[in-house]
């Protein structure tokens, strides 16, 4: 059986074994003074006939062998079917002692009715016609005398009482009932603003203005609420402030390149006019790259509901438009929920890499119950396999060769990546055995 | 040295920029392609060259201090005709967006190429100066609706009647907006190259049949059979559905 493992379900369990510990231990004191009691029930009343009689045989009156409660036998009536009891006979030797009975041999032992019967008195054999249950076992004492011959008497035993661990464990039950529902109360008090805590925290997402969590629950518990939200306060500050700087750093850097990108155009040699526009091109896209990668946790643009397919087929076509060697096999029609010029924005730059490093892209859409995936193959060279991981890594460049003209300066990947991972999805590089790398943007339906 | 083919002068420019060190070599270029340039370092010397001078058309800088280009473009559309062309410094959505809402003509992106600026100067000029009549004056934002479909300028989305966005490429964009902005009007190949060209990076030269084939498998039930986009005998074509602006 599995322990539970909330707050409520484990208090519940504890004060369950709790309980039931502590009502074992009660039930053993409680038997034990119940074995004393019987034992002293038994001997008593039987030491008391005893004496009672060596009184009466003392006086002259005979003791007979078939009549009153004390009588007299040649043998010991015990057989070897019986249960011997010599702390029974013990007790009450010492019993007969204390009335003044000079020590003897005495024997006792519990016999089932079949085993041993004295005849009935009369007031048992009026009793016995109102009774029709089973005999009770029998306590048979029986006390040597002098003389050789053996006096005898019996006194009912009663067993173990059964009902007794029943009632005990009823009586538990009822404790345990009464003491579940103020538990699981307070169990609960505590583990629901933890728990809405916890899904708080979990569904946490700056973009989102979000109220305050509401302040529940014993006070050790409102203060941790509390201090969730003064966190989250000061969670979505931060990242505001981020949010500024960065639009700030991206306008004063922008400005100057803009500035820059007016004033080459008096360079009067075409090629190097080409190449400075080329630099400034390539350092906004860096910009814009370290931009929307750091802005990428709140994301400002919502999901829709957008038929995929489309969307990369208007991706390539834009590449198509450029003139890149890109194919896309057509498919159908594929809705799915997601930002769109987010994602348009991943498969771009897969795609841009393939042209960079593969001369060419095919993209092609794979379509499972549970999944979509985008699928970009070139035919370049690949990545070892060593370096499979490392590409993600921002500002990663693998070949040492490689210069600014096929530069980026590595967050193309990387933000592809950011943008997937957003969606729920993820990006999986490998080397195709026909050669070429296979990037493949995998997204849940 | 290209000249503005149908006018007797060279427009007047109007360039404003808090940035000196964009505004005036871009000024210094503008000049050289023939066009008469006055500068503006705020929105308030702005408003006075403009009631001073006679202006073609006005450049404008979105992020400025004091009262911004989105609200100097909203004046210039509330009180004449006179197009704008927005530079801003973002590619946010959102500026673009509120841009062509506020009643730009047009927008190019910091850091810009100086050429590709007077390219659509000139383009946002034919147009607003005839150019075979197709200048009505309609700011481009809003949402389009013809069959069953949504064009929303501000995403540049098309929606489909369940709400599901099909995303277009940039040429294809172009095509549809230019055809829904002028329902039941045979355009020609030259007028349609005219109207998609000069708005964006992507390269024109792939033949506008080309790009009407593709939108037509977007958009048509039965693309071999069109009844949206209908290809016009004589060289053309036409959106031949109402255009509801929503």
């Amino acid at each position: 059986m599995p322990w539970p493992r909330s707050l409520a379900g484990q208090m519940a369990l504890l004060v369950a074994l709790t309980l039931f510990v502590a009502q074992a231990i009660n039930l053993a004191l409680i038997l034990r003074d119940r074995a004393a009691f019987r034992v002293s029930q038994a001997t008593r009343p039987a030491a008391a006939r005893i004496a009672d009689a060596l009184d009466r045989e003392a006086a002259g009156r005979h003791l007979s062998k078939d009549r009153g409660r004390v009588r007299l036998a040649d043998r010991s009536p015990l057989t070897p079917g019986m249960e011997p009891q010599p702390e029974l006979a013990r007790e009450l030797s010492q019993q007969l002692g204390e009335v003044g009975v000079a020590r003897r041999k005495v024997e006792v032992a519990i016999a089932r009715p079949d085993q041993f019967r004295l005849q009935p008195t009369r007031i048992e054999r009026r009793l016995a016609r109102h009774d029709d249950g089973p005999l009770p076992d029998t306590v048979v004492i029986a006390v040597e005398q002098p003389n050789g011959r053996w006096l005898v008497t019996s006194s009912p035993w009663s067993r173990g009482d059964g009902r007794l661990f029943w009632r005990l464990l009823a009586q538990t039950l009822i404790l345990y009932a009464a003491l579940l529902l103020p538990v699981l109360w307070i169990a609960r008090r505590i583990s629901r603003p933890l728990r809405e805590l916890a899904r708080a925290a979990r569904d946490y997402a700056p973009a989102v203005p979000t109220p305050p969590l509401p302040l529940h629950g014993p006070p050790d518990v409102q203060a941790v609420i509390a201090a969730f939200n003064a966190l989250r306060l000061r969670v979505t500050a931060m990242l505001d402030e981020k949010d500024r700087m960065l639009g700030a750093i991206g306008h004063d850097l922008r400005t100057p390149l803009a500035a820059l990108r007016v004033r080459i155009e008096s360079v009067e040699d075409e090629q190097d006019r080409a190449r400075m526009a080329d630099v400034i091109t390539e350092m906004n896209r860096t910009l814009d790259d370290i931009l929307s990668l750091a802005r990428l946790g709140r994301p400002s643009e919502p999901v829709t509901d957008i038929d995929l397919a489309a969307l990369v087929d208007a991706v390539v076509e834009d590449f198509r438009d450029l003139g890149s060697p890109v194919s896309f096999e057509e498919s159908a029609r594929l809705r799915m929920r997601l930002r769109p010029s987010l994602m348009r924005r991943a498969i771009r730059n897969l795609i841009e890499n393939a042209v960079k490093f593969g001369g060419s892209a095919d993209v092609s859409l794979d379509v499972g119950t549970t999944s979509a995936a985008i699928v970009v193959n070139d035919n370049g060279p690949g990545i070892p396999e060593a370096q499979m991981q490392d590409v993600f890594t921002p500002f990663t460049r693998l070949e040492t060769s490689r210069n600014r003209d096929t530069g980026g300066i590595g967050l193309g990947l990387a933000l592809a990546r950011a943008i997937v991972h957003e969606a729920g999805g993820d990006i999986a590089l490998s080397n195709r055995p026909e050669g070429g790398l296979s990037a493949r943007i995998v997204l849940p339906r | 040295m290209p000249s503005p083919d149908d006018m007797g002068e060279s427009p007047h420019l109007l360039l404003v920029d808090d940035e000196r060190s964009i505004r005036e070599p871009l000024a210094v270029y503008l000049s050289k392609q023939s066009f008469r340039v006055t500068q503006a370092g705020d929105a308030e010397s702005a408003r006075m060259r403009m009631a001073a001078y006679a202006i073609d058309l006005v450049v404008l800088d979105i992020m400025m201090p004091g009262e911004d280009g989105l609200s100097l473009c909203r004046h210039i559309r509330a009180t004449s005709e006179i197009p704008v062309i927005l530079l801003t410094a973002k590619s946010e959505e959102t500026d673009r967006i509120v841009g062509l809402e506020m009643g730009a003509d047009d927008y190019v992106v910091k850091p810009f190429s100086p050429r590709e600026l007077a390219a659509r100067i000139k383009t946002v000029l034919r147009r607003a100066t005839g150019g075979g009549g197709l200048r009505q004056h309609a700011p481009e934002s809003g949402s389009f609706a013809f069959a069953s479909w949504v064009l929303k300028t501000g995403e540049r989305a098309l929606i489909d009647r369940e709400g599901v966005s099909v995303p277009l490429s940039t040429g294809e964009y172009n095509l549809l907006l230019a055809l829904v902005q002028r329902p039941r009007q045979v355009l020609t190949r030259d007028q349609l190259l005219d109207l998609t060209q000069g708005r964006e990076a992507a390269a024109f030269d792939r033949a506008i049949d080309n790009q009407v084939s593709r939108l037509r498998r977007k958009i048509e039930a039965d693309p071999k059979n069109p009844d949206i986009i209908k290809t016009v005998w004589g060289g053309g074509y036409a959106l031949s559905t109402d255009v509801t602006r929503l």
